[in-house]
């Protein structure tokens, strides 16, 4: 092969397949490093490109891979030599090593060594593949294969790879397929004959791409197997990757799919349905949420104490409420769980003789139980007892900005981002509270604004942020897609850019009815599962304290805000039904909603959701246009003629005789008077002739034979026998 | 084809061949094909249907030199080539040619005489000049044989080899002339033989002349893909043993060639190739002798091979 451009492009697309092979190894392996061996990669090929010498070759590799080795695991410089010796005594270990199949005993400068000497051999057999055999074939579907069973039975996602590949590898295999018939039909061919290949072929890539892009995908048919896997392999760091739900303290690191998991964790008896607090958390780090201050600030209760959770303002009116929860044995953190507004926790099981005590941490409002000697002890059963808060729109609408009295120091604490925040996440922020002035109104706008536009819940394909990826930032811009965490950490976050203070609570939403209490109707039952693990915003107003918000699609929290006031206001609620005066407003609101998400609707993955609810209609359109189009192109024989008609009505060049002729002769073949293979052009138009009582076609033939086999024709030919031609092509329409 | 305008002249010498032989206007044109495109030909066919005078009425119509050889198995290669004989008058051998200087030449029944005498017949059709004693005699031009033999299964004949097979650009069989011919050739019969009277249609010259124009008929690069096609499928056939040579090819081409120039045209068709392909390709393949019991003849494998090749009707992507 010539060092042209389409040698060089076929190097660089083998380069790119083979990276395919690299890129998930850095996800899935602690593999550091990878640009190394991807330079390794690219000078491999460079040498092979320009045909370099082989003696030279292994040179430049050897020193390459020896240079690197160094670098990477040896302190020595490069020159001081006395590291090789090292090396080379490394390498007899290891070779012992893996003599006596010991292969987690292997040092990481042999693996280096290995996984060069192994991309090495790649290179050489590629080179072989495109060069001798002209066939990618084998690597391409095994790169295929590799990439597929990584994205189904690791966490890494083949999105991306699998496009990449499919567009490579197939532009690979096409050229080869050129060259290679280039090559056993021995033919020359010039750039426009190349074109002829290649731009048809570029077409269908990127048509097949594009149809496969942009084509719904099926859900598979078994559920993914990876948090099986992961589950059951507790080697796996869980950090960032793969969750099982339920209640965890570890939230520095969000993302990833859950997996569900119906097992009961408390039952709960009170009047009504209300969420169940753990804990909150203040700090947002970008990938996740902790805990501001490492030794917090710890309360000792008794029983009877009333538990210090800050308080609802005065002017909040409360009315009191009990609940009985009854824990199940499989739980086992020390924490108890809470609704807004507790006030205290009694009859706590089990019970020591000693006494035992809570304890409260007042960072992150987490309640404890600890036995007399300070050991955690998981509880079994308690009851608590809380003000349940009943708002106020007017009183919550009040606050604008921060009472200039209050500590400075909390206000940081709650607004505080990460300095690499995206500013588009700000930017969002203010377009969606455009127009509203108080921190209520701003907030209910970001709480509504994730069910209108377009976010998906899903517990399955979640993304993990990447190293470079903020969380909120990805979940809004780019997935929109996930679970009760990405919509509450987005909330919490898109309020701080604007100055809100937010916290982010977790624990418990309601969980399901089950039955009415014995004897006492007024009372219910609710069981809790792991799956009702959740986690909501809660935002600061100085005048009424923490309000929570339940930004989550699909989910409501029940928070008793009271919306009777004198003023017009746009605010209203998905729980407490308004006044009568504000209905008229509501259906308004209800009406605009769905616009915009119809206007957006226009993108990917909203406008399949919205084809698969149409799809009868989509599939009888699909149908009837398929069947016109085959019957259009069945009887092409009556309706095609009189477009060609048309069009060579307005030809004037001889050589129009030549193309016309051949569509004759398609159209007398589509009419039904079949020319064979064998036979000849004169033979058949006498064959013609005799069919339609004429001689027009043998006169038109003798034209067509003096062009096609002399070469040349007399002037005005066209001119005479357009009619001769026109005539024919009629009696095939008649 | 037959309403095509044929050449004049060649339109006239058929006509005068038309008086002294009835039906058999085919082999008068093969003929003539081969005549122009400087080829011979071989008449493969029984005694007795006209081939003298087929061939004698063509001499006549050139105004050419005609000679004939009856092959006999006794009969020696000086025989036909002409022999020196000393003049003791002059103290010098001379040249005394034999019927092979001539311009047009019948070589009757060629495999009933022995292999050395045959070759020396080939090596003049081939070379256009014989050696003898050393001397090199250029052959008269035009020069055009005309050779017959007997079906092979004869008794007591010398089958040509395939290497001088391939030497005839044509082979052709007479065949008998059916009732109504037969009788007007009876009838004929009865009065003088009009051979005598035959008037030259052109000289030799003209012969000549025609032979270059016929060089300049255009042929196409499809119609030569088409011939090498058409070739090329003789030599992967399953019932043939070996296949038609290059040299069949080229034999192809001329033949066409001259067969267009006749019919008035300077370009060849595919017709022609069709038409011609079977006389041309026949006696070059060699059959397999399970072909040869089945009873399948060489003409009709060329026939099966034109069946099979797609004519070309559009121009060769360039």
């Amino acid at each position: 092969m010539k060092r042209n451009l389409p040698s060089f492009l076929l190097y660089l697309l083998s380069f790119l397949l083979l990276w395919e092979w690299l890129r998930p190894i850095e996800q899935l392996t602690d593999t550091n490093n990878l640009e190394t061996f991807i330079a390794f990669m690219l000078i491999s090929f460079a040498c092979s490109f320009f045909k370099i010498k082989r003696i030279w070759k292994i040179i430049i590799k050897l020193f390459y891979i020896l240079f690197f080795i160094n670098r990477l695991h040896y302190e020595e410089g490069f020159f001081q030599l006395g590291w090789i010796m090292s090396f080379f005594m490394d390498i007899a270990d290891n070779v012992e090593l893996v003599w006596s199949r010991q292969w987690t005993e292997l040092s990481n400068g042999f693996r280096t060594f290995l996984f060069f000497i192994l991309l090495w051999l790649m290179v050489y057999l590629i080179e072989y593949w495109l060069l001798n055999r002209q066939r990618i074939f084998i690597f391409f579907f095994m790169t295929l294969v590799y990439i597929t069973v990584l994205d189904t039975f690791t966490p890494y996602s083949a999105k991306a790879a699998i496009v990449r590949t499919v567009v490579v590898g197939f532009t690979i295999m096409g050229m080869l397929t050129f060259y290679r018939m280039l090559q056993k039909e021995n033919v020359k061919v010039d750039s426009s004959f190349i074109r002829k290949w290649m731009v048809p072929l570029v077409g269908m890539i990127v048509f097949s791409v594009l149809v496969g892009m942009i084509a719904p995908k099926a859900d598979p048919i078994w559920p993914d197997p990876v948090p099986y896997i992961t589950a059951n392999n507790d080697e796996v760091d869980n950090s960032a990757g793969l969750h099982r739900i339920g209640y965890g303290t570890n939230d520095a690191n969000l993302g990833g799919p859950f997996i569900g998991d119906d097992k009961s964790v408390f039952v709960y008896e009170g009047s009504g349905k209300n969420y169940w607090k753990m804990e909150t958390k203040d700090v947002y780090t970008g990938k996740g949420w902790l805990v501001s201050g490492a030794n917090s600030e710890r309360t000792v209760l008794t029983e009877e104490d009333i538990v210090p959770v800050e308080p609802a303002a005065d002017s909040v009116a409360t009315v009191k409420k009990t609940a009985r929860v009854i824990l199940n044995g499989s739980y086992n953190f020390n924490y108890f769980m809470y609704p807004a507004g507790v006030s205290k926790i009694m009859k706590v099981q089990p019970s020591t003789a000693n006494g035992n005590q809570l304890e409260f941490e007042a960072t992150n409002e987490r309640i404890s139980y600890y036995n007399g000697d300070q050991k955690p002890v998981v509880p079994s059963f308690f009851s608590v007892e809380f003000d349940s808060p009943q708002y106020n729109v007017t009183d919550l609408m009040v606050t604008t900005e921060f009472p200039p009295e209050m500590n400075p120091d909390y206000v940081e604490k709650y607004t505080v981002l990460p300095e690499n925040l995206p500013a588009r996440v700000k930017e969002l922020a203010e377009e969606i509270t455009a127009g509203k002035t108080n921190w209520f109104d701003k907030a209910k706008a970001v709480e509504r604004y994730f069910s209108n536009s377009g976010y998906t819940y899903d517990q399955k394909d979640v993304a993990v942020p990447g190293e470079n990826d903020d969380y909120v930032d990805q979940f809004l811009f780019d997935t929109k897609r996930g679970y009760c965490d990405n919509f509450s950490t987005s909330m919490a976050v898109l309020l701080r850019t604007l100055g809100i203070p937010t916290r982010w609570v977790k624990g418990y939403n309601g969980g399901d009815f089950q039955a009415y209490s014995e004897g006492d109707p007024s009372t219910q039952m609710y069981e809790v599962t792991n799956n009702n693990a959740h986690s909501w915003v809660e935002v600061f107003f100085p005048n009424q304290g923490w309000v929570p918000f339940e930004p989550t699609k699909g989910f409501t929290n029940d928070v008793s805000i009271n919306y009777q006031m004198d003023g017009d206001s746009s605010g209203n609620s998905q729980v407490t039904p308004p006044a009568n005066v504000k209905k008229p407003q509501q259906e308004e609101a209800d009406e605009t909603a769905p616009k915009p998400e119809a206007k957006k609707d226009m993108g990917g993955k909203a406008f399949w959701t919205n084809a698969a609810n149409h799809w009868k209609l989509i599939v009888l359109i699909f149908i009837l246009l398929a069947g016109s189009g085959a019957i259009l192109y069945r009887y092409r024989g009556k309706w095609a003629p009189y477009g060609i008609l048309l069009h060579y009505k307005f030809k004037k060049k001889d050589e129009s005789l030549e193309s016309a002729y051949l569509i004759l002769l398609n159209q007398l073949d589509r009419y039904g008077l079949k020319r064979k293979e064998h036979q000849t052009l004169r033979n058949y138009a006498q064959y013609i002739d005799t069919f339609f009582s004429t001689r027009e076609m043998t006169k038109l033939t003798t034209l067509y034979e003096q062009s096609m086999y002399r070469q040349s024709l007399p002037l005005g030919t066209w001119k005479e026998s357009s009619e001769l031609w026109e005539n024919l092509i009629k009696k095939t329409i008649a | 084809m037959t309403h095509e305008q044929m050449n004049p002249t060649i339109e006239k010498i058929i006509a005068n061949i038309e008086k002294v032989m009835i039906g058999k206007r085919n082999v008068a044109e093969l003929s003539l094909v081969a005549l122009l495109a400087g080829g011979h030909v071989l008449l493969e066919d029984v005694p007795g249907v006209g081939k003298t005078m087929m061939v004698r009425a063509l001499a006549k119509s050139v105004n050419a030199n005609f000679r004939r050889i009856q092959f006999t198995p006794d009969l020696l290669p000086s025989d036909v080539t002409g022999v020196s004989i000393y003049n003791p008058k002059e103290m010098e051998f001379q040249f005394r040619p034999g019927p092979l200087m001539g311009n047009i030449i019948l070589a009757d029944e060629i495999n009933r005489t022995s292999p050395k005498t045959q070759s020396a017949l080939l090596e003049g059709m081939e070379e256009a000049s014989v050696t003898i004693d050393g001397v090199t005699h250029k052959l008269q031009r035009p020069f055009f044989v005309m050779a017959t033999q007997n079906p092979i299964e004869y008794e007591g004949t010398y089958p040509l080899p395939e290497a001088q097979l391939d030497r005839f650009l044509l082979k052709m069989k007479m065949g008998y002339p059916d009732l109504q011919e037969e009788m007007e050739v009876l009838n004929r019969a009865q009065k003088e033989p009009p051979i005598e009277e035959l008037a030259p249609v052109i000289q030799l010259d003209g012969l000549l002349a025609l032979q270059q124009e016929m060089k300049e008929v255009f042929v196409d690069d499809t119609i030569k893909r088409y011939i090498v096609d058409i070739v090329n499928r003789t030599r992967g056939n399953g019932s043939v043993y070996l296949g038609a040579s290059p040299r069949g090819s080229i034999a192809l081409m001329k033949a066409a060639q001259a067969y267009a120039f006749m019919y008035g045209r300077d370009y060849v068709l595919p017709d022609d190739i069709q038409y011609l392909a079977p006389f041309v390709l026949s006696h070059r393949i060699i059959l397999k002798s399970e072909a040869k019991f089945e009873g399948t003849s060489a003409e009709e494998i060329v026939n099966r091979v034109v069946a099979r090749v797609p004519v070309p009707v559009r121009r060769l992507v360039k």
